[in-house]
């Protein structure tokens, strides 16, 4: 095979690095904000159907005998996401203030938070007190709780690798200082990537926040 | 300090970009057969199906979801999920993720000339771009053969080629695919190949996004074809519950392979959202941006924002099949309701997702062959945006006759005449342009004519939808399945087909023979009138869709349609034969800017670099200055000045197109 691998003639000015660099930084910024934007209209459908069904309330079948999922795990689920997200914006509050390892801290506890929310979720499948297309509720119930696995794993998945970039990039940019707190190219890029991930916890919260009271609390 | 001294200190990278702490070599760079490739996503694939419907009869075995259908609705899913799940895993889609969780971010690929790089995973956006061509034009082809079966069943009100069941999974499995294949049809190819470039972009935002959004499509195109040996579906495109809840082993096709689709559509919006967002050249101010890419950046944000829905729904509906749960089950405190009203939600933005890009591409085309510049382009551009936002509020006029509260009729009435406000305006830029011009009828200017012409009878029959009482007579017949035609294969089809003939020469550096794209027009022009025509005149003698049979009275029109339909397809066989010839079989080279296109993508080298420019230009005017004596240059390419000092830069401050880039 004489696949090729020529080296392509680039070169940049440092003007250009300066563009590049504020291309990927503002690159970050939009796409965790349309990130959280695709979401948004993801989980609106969910809310839809819920208030739809429950609206229309078709055989009355809506929600016989107010059944509910079960509280007691959907309540800690709740708790858990609610502590992980409060502790990923905190640590990134602590970051900026100098504090590299409270933020190291708090993301690794978050991780482990999300997981335990994540293996929540999932056993709280297992221990429904209805079947899935006994109501409109029960129905609604498991599309959120997959949409909720779905937002969980994301959320979980991108802090993970924001902390385990961290961990490798302690080694290579020591002489810039920590990653979290250098002026480098990547050090920026790594903070842009970091806020955009804060900010994707946030909304897990508030999404987090009000399918909670849709499925526990009305 | 001017641009050009700022250059005298340039550095030089051995690599492509800045090297990379930590990087990995991706397998897909690495060159030879063991690495990962097409072949390897196939063997992923069928593995991946085997395992999932393997682990689904474990899990459910002799489930049958509709009684007596022999098929179990779970191995059915867990087979296409894993399935596409090894698609990606064989192309190396998860290579990426995998390492990014234990902190390396991958090396700069590998430049490569050879064609293999076509059969892989690959951050390069215009391998991606011609990906997609073939991807499209694959798609296309398909759904076209299932309508030619189509006709041939309607040539006679009585005597059958296949039996109903057949003839609903055909008509159903074209407009599936037809459908999938449009939401991508122009963003895929054109719009990743070209936006980076009119931009003066050097790569796109997420390029390994944009490479997954390909293979996901791709994977969304098998999925759907597995309907037919499953049994095909009987519920058309729009999937309407309570049928989609009925239909066994096809649906799962359906809602699977929409659900894919639908993947691909939000990673190909985002990455080209955010891209043309920050990755602008200096000078390249929001009034300079190319019309084609006002018309990708709208459909990016219906994409990113009216996909997720779709998403939902399938979800919604997939899970109804295997987890039993009862979203559109009305006897089970469900609402079929509900799929209508999620899947219009989506569906409306989604017709504008396919009609934006192809009224972007005319724009392209029309100053290039009128030597005008481009007619009120600001209006143009802000009808785009108008459209788009319009667009979500006027899904309810598709349920005009399934029982909505008739206080609401009059309300998406209004909205829906509303959007042919800024649609109008679109239309009229493009007069605007052509008013008094001298027209230089090369044959992609002869495809952009033909959408004007296609686009005023689809737009004007919409209107006449839109209007209730119209509506209820027309309604589900043929008049409705002909304005859609109009609009779809009318305007965006010939856009695509326009904006091939346009940019291949650029794209691919070989011209398309001249002669056959001629006969390619007039073939299809002609016969795409004469086969749609007469059926607006069907659906107002009272023919309904999707049923194989029809009064005896309407046969002489249907067969003129369905004669005609045949002539359509075979102008495709021309254009299949001119692309093989011209691209591959005699390839005769092309001029690098054989239309005299003031646009930037045409300003830069020929076959374009990996990195697209050697030099980030410099933006310094819009591309339609057309006739304009002593307009300056587009942009300011740099190359230039590797040696000469100062050009034309030289007066060209930083302080002013910093200013432009932070924006
Ligand atoms: C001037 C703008 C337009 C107006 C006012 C309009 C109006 C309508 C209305 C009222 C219907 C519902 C007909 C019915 O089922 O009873 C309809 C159907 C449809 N329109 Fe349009 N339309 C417009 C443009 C477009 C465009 C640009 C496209 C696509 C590129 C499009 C694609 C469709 C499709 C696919 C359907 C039928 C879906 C189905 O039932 O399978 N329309 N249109
Ligand atoms: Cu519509």
């Amino acid at each position: 095979m004489t696949d090729t691998t020529t080296t392509p003639a680039y070169s940049e000015t440092p003007e250009e690095r300066e563009f590049e660099l504020r291309a990927s930084i503002g690159s970050y910024w939009t796409g965790g904000r349309l990130f959280i934007g695709m979401f948004t209209f993801l989980l609106a459908s969910e809310a839809f159907a819920y208030f739809y069904l429950r609206s229309s309330n078709s055989g009355q079948l809506w929600r016989p005998r107010n059944v509910t999922a079960p509280t007691g795990i959907g309540w800690s689920i709740y708790a858990v996401v609610l502590v992980s997200s409060v502790l990923v914006i905190y640590g990134q509050w602590r970051m900026r203030r100098g504090s590299v390892i409270d933020w190291e801290v708090a993301g690794w506890t978050a991780v482990l938070g999300g997981l335990v929310a994540l293996g929540l979720q999932i056993w709280q499948l297992t221990q429904l007190p209805f079947y899935p297309g006994s109501s409109g509720y029960a129905s609604c119930f498991i599309g959120w709780a997959v949409m909720n696995i779905m937002m969980l794993f994301g959320a979980t998945f991108w802090i993970e690798t924001v902390l385990a970039r961290s961990l490798r990039l302690r080694k290579v940019a020591a002489d810039d200082g920590p990653v979290q707190l250098g002026g480098s190219p990547q050090a920026q890029i790594f903070r842009a990537n970091v806020s955009a991930c804060t900010y994707f916890w946030g909304f897990v919260a508030v999404a987090s926040t009000l399918f909670w009271v849709m499925f526990y609390l009305i | 300090m001017t641009i050009s001294a700022e250059r005298e200190s340039e550095v030089a990278y051995p690599d492509p970009t800045p090297p990379h702490a930590g990087g990995i070599q991706g397998w897909t760079s690495r060159p030879g057969w063991l690495s990962q490739h097409l072949g390897t996503a196939i063997v992923g694939a069928v593995a991946g199906y085997l395992i999932g419907h393997w682990l689904g009869n474990v899990i459910a075995s002799g489930y049958n979801y509709v009684a007596n259908s022999g098929v179990n609705a779970i191995a059915n899913t867990g087979g296409l999920l894993l399935g596409a799940l090894g698609w990606l895993i064989g192309i190396g889609a998860l290579n990426y993720p995998l390492a990014k969780m234990v902190g390396m971010e991958p090396a700069p690929e590998q430049e490569t000339t050879s064609w293999t790089r076509y059969f892989r995973y690959t951050a390069d956006h215009k391998v991606v771009g011609l990906q997609y061509v073939i991807g499209v034009l694959l798609f296309l082809f398909t759904g076209g053969l299932l309508a030619m079966a189509i006709r041939t069943e309607l040539l006679s009100p009585t005597s059958h080629v296949f039996g109903p069941g057949t003839y609903i999974s055909i008509v159903s499995e074209h407009g599936t695919m037809m459908m999938m294949m449009a939401t991508s049809a122009v963003v895929g190819p054109l719009g990743n190949w070209l936006v980076p470039i009119m931009i003066g972009a050097r790569r796109t935002a997420f390029p390994r996004i944009e490479a997954f959004s390909f293979w996901i499509f791709s994977a969304g195109y098998l999925v759907i074809l597995t309907a037919l040996p499953y049994g095909g579906f009987p519920t058309g495109w729009t999937g309407y519950a309570p049928l989609q809840t009925q239909a066994s082993g096809g649906m799962m096709s359906y809602l699977v392979g929409f659900a894919l689709i639908g993947s691909g559509m939000m990673a190909a919006g985002f990455n080209l959202a955010v891209t043309i967002v920050n990755y602008r050249a200096p000078g390249m101010t929001w009034s300079r941006v190319p019309i084609f890419v006002w018309s990708i950046l709208a459909t990016c944000a219906l994409l990113t924002l009216a996909t997720p829905t779709l998403v939902a729904a399938g979800l919604f509906g997939i899970l109804d099949h295997t987890a039993q749960t009862a979203f559109y089950v009305n006897e089970h405190g469900g609402s079929s309701y509900l799929w209508e009203n999620l899947f219009w939600f989506f569906g409306h933005p989604e017709v504008y997702i396919m009609a934006l890009p192809g009224f972007g591409i005319v724009g392209e085309i029309l100053p290039v062959f009128t030597r005008k510049p481009l007619f009120a382009y600001k209006v143009a551009a802000a009808g785009m945006v108008g459209v788009a936002l319009l667009s979500f509020f006027v899904w309810q006029h598709h349920l005009f006759q399934s029982g909505i509260n008739p206080d609401m009729r009059p309300l998406f009435m209004l909205t829906t005449e509303l959007i042919s406000i800024p649609t109008g305006f679109i239309f009229l830029v493009g007069m605007g342009t052509l008013y008094k011009a001298k027209i230089r009828f090369e044959v992609p200017m002869l495809f952009a004519l033909a959408l004007f012409f296609n686009f005023l009878i689809g737009g004007v029959t919409g209107v006449f939808l839109s209007d209730v009482p119209v509506n209820v007579t027309v309604h589900g017949g043929f008049f409705v399945l002909s304005h859609f035609h109009y609009t779809i294969m009318g305007g965006l089809i010939f856009a695509l087909f326009g904006g091939l003939y346009f940019w291949l020469p650029k794209m691919t550096g070989k011209t398309m023979n001249k002669k056959l794209g001629q006969i390619h027009f007039w073939m299809m022009f002609i016969f795409f009138n004469l086969t749609f025509f007469p059926m607006f005149i069907i659906g107002l003698l009272g023919q309904p869709r999707r049923v194989f049979e029809y009064q005896q009275n309407l046969q002489a029109l249907n067969d003129f349609s369905s004669v005609s339909a045949f002539i359509l397809g075979s102008s495709f066989l021309v254009f299949i034969a001119n692309f093989a010839w011209s691209i591959f079989i005699k390839p005769t080279p092309a001029p690098p800017n054989p239309w005299n296109s003031l646009g930037l993508e045409w300003q830069t080298a020929s076959p374009v670099p990996y990195y697209n420019f050697e030099r980030i230009p410099v933006v310094l005017t819009d591309p339609y200055r057309y006739g304009e004596e002593g307009a300056p240059p587009v942009a300011d390419l740099g190359e230039e000045l590797v040696g000469a000092g100062a050009g034309p830069r030289a007066g060209t401050s930083t302080g002013e197109t910093s200013a432009t880039s932070a924006e």
